[in-house]
């Protein structure tokens, strides 16, 4: 019984990661994502055996006289913490790749796609929206970041401005 | 001098020790911190060199080398396992590492500064743990470890198109991944092991939907990974973004781990599904060398037309693990043998076009095939000019050049097995990447040469120049060296592909056992 709803649970998580991955929108492909790590985790879970109340725990081996093979196999759950550990960590660099993609595809959708991939002479071809000069100040790291476009920071600097006043 | 199998931990550690070791030097400063991370990369890929050389000298002779890890018995500790086939993969992924790190000593731009090199050695460290791995989700983690600096080299420098090709290759690559580690979990749910020789020993009593299951999820795992023919679109919309030194890297490891873990499971686990699917593996192979090839006819740009060759190149190795599915035991070692020696061959030889062609992309600011910038480099570079040349037939498999020993083989074992349709399909991608190559040398070296339109560029600088052109030199020089040398060569590569195919020696020196056995087990009561 366990075992069906298992299936069936691994199988909404499967269908439904898959389909998020198809859509087009960024945060739909990290959750399709999510939810398709989730569903291998559970498979993973699978594979130890379905069974309730025989933790796999032996106080004196002595005197045990149960039947180790009724065990659940603490194994997979071992698996499981690794597979969870870089799943977790592949999503955070997903995330940080289509937030910085968002930051430059709002600064400049048009010319970015156009732009020498190799550099020219400045290493990252567009040296007005990149920040300083890279060879004058080589340990600034300014253009690495994230800039908001002049909106946002015009939202920001009003926000900030309406606070200060109440 | 002899080696013990504990120096098996050595391949991975070295470039573990030189790239975490260098990280804290970003503390002084960046620029002095890539001063250091330079000299560690480089002294740690020299020593990877010499022992992934010394355990190809101790495995050469047939033998296999085996460490389990802190004594453990086979399936309940961590095995590693070096056979032939792991000590060829291991020297060249060795030696190519070390060519891309002068190549980049002598091209790199300010991405030097960003850790790149402790980065190239972490993808070292996984791509040697896969190479090494005896177990199924070992192989697992290290290809992880492999994916994840990859992930960082290849969107390195944050350039628009870089993150939008970044973004394909890590969704594809979880996709994969996912898939194996479904495969790892029904493989543990049915066999209750995970160790590779145990799994091959305990596989035949499985019942035959879950071998089918877990042999075709492996193979849809493995095969995107190393860009077979439905699932490969990633690869030529990724590779040529990055710093050229990443994409010589890229090329020569990345899609060759995937083809070398299909190489090692399938005779291991699989043989039985190797015979039986050998036609569809044949028509997958022959589907990927065609639309690799034809990819490359298409495209407008050095290495994006070098990346679809990429494709169509693993298509011949995978036309080595069809051939070895046949039930003729001689050909079926000989066409692995065939196979391994694309591999090789593929490793060395992509890198250097890659590398030659990222020279000429520096040199004029542009890998644009329709601009008339790249024209006439054949004048002012003649150095460069000469080894593109030699790499490009190399590829296209003209002798003598390693291309044509491997090729030759591939077709020698398919005409002797009478697989007159793939042995034609090769030849005539064969003819198709020669047009190629001729099409790129006229497009960008022939011709009047143009003004150089920037004034510093890599070759301009004596020091950058030996730097950059001395590894293309040493991978070309090697690559002619495998094909004169052909004879000596070939019979190394047919004795690991021996040990591949002999499933009962791989078993035997993991010995599996089903219960914990060991001396001083006893010791407290």
């Amino acid at each position: 019984m366990i075992s069906i709803v298992l299936a069936l649970l691994v199988g909404m998580l499967f269908a439904t990661g898959t389909y998020l991955l198809l859509r087009r929108d960024p945060i739909k492909l990290v959750l399709g994502f999510t939810l398709l790590s989730y569903g291998i985790n559970f498979v993973l879970f699978s594979a130890s055996r379905m069974t309730r109340g025989i933790p796999p725990v032996v106080a004196d081996k002595e005197t045990f006289a149960g039947d180790i093979s009724t065990f659940v196999d603490p194994l997979p759950q071992a698996l499981i913490l690794t597979a969870i550990v870089i799943s977790f960590g592949v999503t955070a660099f997903l995330v940080v790749l289509i937030n910085r993609r968002n930051a430059l595809v709002e600064q400049q959708t048009a010319k970015a796609e156009e732009t020498s991939v190799i550099p020219i002479n400045d290493p990252f071809a567009d040296a007005g929206y990149y920040g300083p000069d890279f060879d004058k100040d080589p340990d600034d790291y300014e253009w690495l970041e994230y800039s908001l476009s002049d909106e946002r920071r015009r939202d920001v600097a009003a926000r900030k401005n309406k606070g200060a006043k109440s | 001098m002899t080696i013990g199998p504990n120096w098996l931990a050595a391949p991975i550690v070295i470039p573990l020790l030189a790239a975490a070791l260098g990280l804290p030097f970003v503390r002084w400063g960046r620029r002095g911190a890539a001063a250091w991370q330079r000299r560690l990369t480089l002294l740690g890929a020299l020593a990877n060199l010499v022992v992934a050389l010394m355990l190809l000298r101790a495995t050469l002779g047939g033998s296999r080398l085996v460490l389990q890890m802190g004594n453990w018995p086979a399936p309940f500790g961590i095995t590693v396992v070096a056979d032939g086939l792991t000590a060829i993969m291991l020297s060249f992924a060795g030696l190519l590492t070390l060519a891309t790190v002068f190549y980049a000593m002598g091209t790199l731009d300010q991405r030097a500064r960003m850790n790149y090199f402790p980065l190239v050695m972490f993808l070292l460290m996984g791509v040697n743990g896969a190479f090494l791995a005896g177990d199924l989700f070992n192989l697992y983690v290290f290809f992880e470890v492999l994916l994840m600096a990859s992930f960082a080299l290849l969107t390195l420098g944050g350039q628009i198109s870089q993150i939008n090709g970044g973004i394909r290759y890590v969704i594809l690559n979880l996709v994969a991944s996912s898939m194996f580690l479904a495969a790892a979990g029904a493989t543990y749910g049915t066999l209750g092991t995970l160790n590779m020789a145990h799994v091959a020993e305990r596989m035949p009593y499985a019942p035959i939907s879950v071998q089918t299951l877990i042999a075709g999820l492996l193979l849809v795992a493995f095969g995107s990974k190393s860009g077979l023919f439905p699932l490969f679109f990633w690869l030529p919309s990724s590779y040529h973004t990055p710093h050229p030194s990443v994409t010589a890297l890229f090329a020569g490891l990345l899609t060759k781990v995937g083809i070398y873990t299909l190489f090692r499971i399938y005779p291991l686990i699989f043989p039985g599904y190797l015979t039986e699917w050998q036609p569809f593996i044949f028509i997958i192979a022959g589907l990927t060398m065609l639309i690799g090839v034809f990819g490359s006819m298409a495209v407008y740009t050095l290495r994006r037309v070098l990346s679809f060759h990429i494709i169509s190149q693993v298509g011949y190795m995978l036309m080595g693990l069809g051939l070895a599915g046949s039930l003729n035991p001689t050909l079926a070692v000989f066409g692995l043998a065939a196979g391994m020696t694309m591999m090789a061959h593929n490793i060395i030889v992509k890198s250097a076009l890659l590398m030659a062609s990222g020279a000429a992309e520096l040199e004029v600011g542009s890998g644009s095939l329709l601009r008339s910038q790249l024209g006439g480099l054949s004048r002012r570079r003649p150095a460069l000019t000469i080894l593109f040349f030699i790499a490009a037939m190399s590829l296209a498999g003209l002798p003598p050049s390693s291309g044509f020993v491997g090729k030759l083989a591939l077709l020698q074992s398919a005409a002797q097995g009478q697989y007159w349709t793939i042995a034609a399909v090769s030849l005539i991608v064969s003819f198709m990447t020669l047009m190629s190559m001729v099409r790129l040398w006229q497009k960008a070296f022939w011709g009047q040469p143009t003004e150089p339109i920037y004034p510093t560029t890599p070759l301009s600088r004596p020091r950058s120049k030996l730097l950059t052109l001395a590894p293309i030199t040493a991978l070309v020089v090697l690559s002619l060296g495998i094909g004169i040398f052909a004879a000596p060569v070939f019979r190394g590569f047919t004795v690991a592909a021996q040990q591949v195919m002999d499933r009962e020696g791989y078993i035997q020196a993991v010995a599996p056992t089903d219960e914990i056995t060991f001396a001083g087990a006893n010791h407290g009561e």
